[in-house]
């Protein structure tokens, strides 16, 4: 008779009793953008093999941790160490272990879907045969087979960011930060996306990405941080920062700020 | 309604002034540019009124067409930022009748339009001959502004319509330029006919043709009656109201087409294969190369620039031609010319890139293979200008000793400044047109000095270029032995600071990658 199995975390290791390697640490990070502190020294640890989610309002400084974690924007002070490696003194190593997705940066975009794929990979330093393989793949996995010969400028948000995602991949990365990977990506391209970073994660490597979906992360991560002002409210396992509530009940309780939405009477009575 | 509008256009008039210092500056230069071109047609119009009828028509009329003509073409070529876009007020539901006259009335309340009146008003002066004429000019000059002001809203439109595509707005980005400088001949050919002699006979030529088109009917209402010609003065308020009639109706059709069609989706064509990416080596350096190359034939902020490279010198030597130094001499020009401008050039290259230079920095690209896959595009297209054109130079001009001294020169200039360029274009990034925009579009300009930046660097690649010059001159004035010495200056000079710049550019560029990232976001 078989023993009913407690459900581990997705992409946890197999031997439990082996600590696991961080893939990601940021110690103390600040960034202030004149007067305003965008981020105000964030600490956090990811274990590799884990699918992490961060989840904050718009404007919490998501996409300036992640940018400072990636090595596009210098922080004011802090440390971010990718498996080992420090991002900002020992770039060339850290960056070669990271895909990046950056939300709201600009592609080569007057390039063909296929060149773009083909620049990104050369460009980290993969071989013609291979980058080639690699884009028939991606290409084919995110269904963009009948768009490589179109121009990136040509694309819908949505195919562009499914195209940014086969970028950050094409070198094999162990660690992936993706900011707002989803946004606009319609559900049946999405749920594709997802079962990709599961096996990804399964094989061991690591997901860290951001959304204010916040169904989509509960569903999909197993680890989670909520991050309001530029500061982090909570992490930990999805299950310890959930408790009893939903995640999104979790969050906006966190965030704060519900506005009633008294006031409005006039809306109910129509004009024509 | 009518005043609802007229009221935002006032607002959105006055908002124009609330901007930062510097944009006010531009704001102001560019209506003194204006308002005193109309000052000079007002003054021409007045010094009309004291010659005789036949030739204040003639001057007038021919003059008043040109006017008619800029109204209508400008709108297209600028791509001006149209406020009043019948699309913005799709949502509010008023009738399109009332919707396309609202928003013709509103373009009363613009600098363009206050121009055109203040011109149409002077023609009243023009013809204060007798009393008939007079009234005719009353008339004529509400024609006018009608006519002027429905021509451009009608364009406006147009542009924003049917240029709205990508691929349509860099094309007439490109058009634009090459019919700038297809003018050019226009004029020299203009500048070369003998008006003190044949001028009036021209002038009277153009205006019988023109008088009779909408463009210039208008004008010559009052012009025609002043000159006793009642028939022909009639017959022409016929045309230019019947011309005013088609406006509206273009307009009252525009407006409607354009309320219920959404944006015009782009055509999207395909390119297959991997294109220049598998001509060249499959490494980093050569990537960037091909990307480059690739960006030249697809953005038009590089075609433009591409276009007007070899343009330049063909103008110069017209204009030089005109001053009086002989062809032969002016074949040596080309040549430094174009490999000036084409190292000059690439000295914004990564703010072209805008934010897309992310994946460099997130792909931790070498500075030397940013910096060389930057040149080596320049280099494909100058160093065979260089040679092969040095050679038809010299074998236009006839001297065949000037070989050496003119490759000398060009190569001093071509690889200086790409050298130069690389360093800048690192150190002295500065805003620029974003893709996708047009290559016109000035980005609003902000802390950098962009003036200060094209200059200098302009004038360091003259500075670095200056003893290989300076040895040709002394070969031309006094030696012949100095040629030898003007081509090996020039080869050496150039090839140390091309090695020299890419060196230091690329030290520059990895200091300074995340800065310039950021610099391309703060665009």
């Amino acid at each position: 008779m078989r023993k009913p199995t407690v459900r581990k975390p997705r992409g946890a290791k197999e031997v439990p009793s082996a600590p696991r390697e961080n893939a990601l640490k940021i110690t103390g990070l600040v960034k202030r953008f004149g007067e305003k502190t965008a981020v105000a020294g964030i600490d956090l640890e990811i274990a590799a093999g884990s699918f992490f989610g961060i989840v904050g309002p718009n404007g919490a400084g998501k996409t300036t941790t992640l940018s400072m974690v990636t090595g596009l924007l210098k922080p004011d002070f802090g440390s971010v160490e990718v498996h080992g490696v420090d991002v900002w003194s020992d770039p060339v190593a850290a960056k070669r272990k990271m895909g990046v997705l950056p939300d709201r940066l600009r592609l080569f975009d007057r390039l063909t879907g296929g060149q773009l794929l083909y620049y990104s990979g050369i460009l980290r330093g993969l071989d013609a045969v291979t980058v080639k393989a690699r884009t028939r793949d991606l290409a084919a996995a995110f269904g963009l087979d009948e768009s490589l010969d179109r121009l990136v400028t040509d694309y819908s948000a949505g195919m562009t960011k499914k195209l940014a995602l086969a970028a950050a991949m094409i070198h094999s990365p162990r660690l992936l930060v993706l900011d707002e990977p989803f946004e606009s990506v319609d559900p049946v391209s999405a749920a594709n996306v997802i079962e990709i970073l599961q096996r990804y994660v399964a094989a061991g490597g690591t997901v860290v990405l951001s959304s204010h979906t916040m169904n989509l992360i509960e569903r999909v991560c197993d680890s989670v941080a909520i991050v309001v002002n530029g500061a982090i409210l909570d992490s930990g396992t999805m299950a310890s920062v959930r408790g009893s509530k939903t995640l999104e009940e979790r969050f906006v309780e966190l965030a704060g700020g519900r506005k009633s939405a008294e006031g409005m009477e006039w809306l109910h009575t129509f004009s024509g | 309604m009518v005043a609802h509008l007229l009221r935002l256009k006032l607002q959105l008039l006055a908002n124009l002034f609330r901007r930062s210092p510097l944009q006010l500056v531009g704001l102001v230069l560019g209506l003194i540019y204006g308002v005193g071109t109309g000052i000079i047609v007002i003054a021409g119009l007045f010094a009309l009124r004291f010659v005789d009828a036949e030739l204040a028509r003639n001057t007038e009329v021919v003059f008043g067409a040109i006017i008619v003509v800029v109204y209508t073409v400008l709108p297209l070529f600028l791509g001006i930022d149209d406020t009043l876009d019948p699309r913005r007020f799709a949502l509010f539901g008023m009738p399109n009748t009332k919707l396309a006259s609202a928003l013709a009335v509103a373009t009363i309340v613009s600098i363009p339009a206050v121009v055109i009146s203040a011109i149409a008003l002077s023609l009243i002066v023009t013809w204060s001959r007798d009393g008939i004429s007079v009234t005719l000019a009353v008339v004529s000059a509400v024609l006018i502004v009608a006519t002027c002001l429905l021509s451009a809203r009608v364009a406006t439109s147009v542009a924003a319509f049917f240029l709205a595509t990508r691929r349509a707005r860099d094309l007439t980005g490109v058009l634009g330029v090459v019919a700038l400088v297809c003018l050019t001949p226009v004029i020299s050919a203009l500048a070369s006919v003998d008006w003190q002699r044949d001028g009036l006979t021209v002038l009277a030529g153009v205006e019988r043709v023109v008088s009779w088109t909408p463009l210039g009917a208008a004008w010559a209402i009052p012009a025609d009656a002043a000159n006793g010609d009642f028939a022909g003065s009639f017959a022409k308020l016929f045309i230019s109201i019947a011309w005013i009639g088609v406006l509206w109706l273009a307009w009252r059709g525009l407006v409607s087409l354009m309320l219920v069609t959404p944006e015009r989706q782009p055509q999207a064509k395909r390119y297959a294969g991997l294109g220049w990416f598998d001509r060249v080596p499959h490494t980093p350096t050569w990537v960037i190369a091909a990307r480059n190359l690739t960006y030249w034939g697809r953005d038009s902020r590089y075609g433009t620039s591409l276009v007007v490279i070899p343009l330049i010198p063909v103008v110069m030597i017209i204009a030089l031609n005109i001053a009086g130094i002989p062809l032969q001499q002016l074949a040596l020009l080309p040549v430094p010319i174009i490999c000036l401008f084409l190292s000059w050039a690439v000295h914004n290259d990564v703010s072209f890139d805008n934010t897309a230079v992310w994946l460099h920095l997130s792909a931790s690209t070498s500075g030397l293979a940013d910096r060389w896959g930057r040149v080596i595009p320049v280099l494909l297209v100058g160093v065979p200008v260089l040679g092969i054109g040095s050679v038809l130079s010299v074998w236009v001009q006839g001297d065949w000793d000037l070989l050496a001294p003119l490759i000398g020169v060009s190569a001093s200039i071509l690889f200086s400044g790409l050298g130069l360029s690389s360093i800048m274009s690192a150190a002295f990034p500065y805003p620029t047109a974003r893709p996708g925009d047009s290559p016109f579009a000035q980005p609003a300009p902000g802390a950098t000095p962009a003036g200060m930046i094209q200059a200098f660097s302009f004038g360091a690649i003259l500075l670095f270029s200056s003893p290989s010059i300076y040895f040709a001159f002394l070969g031309l004035t006094s030696n012949t032995d100095w040629y030898l010495r003007s081509l090996l200056t020039g080869l050496a000079v150039g090839l140390v600071v091309l090695i020299g710049g890419t060196l230091i550019g690329a030290r520059v560029y990895t200091r300074r990658a995340s800065d310039l990232l950021a610099f391309s976001m703060r665009n």
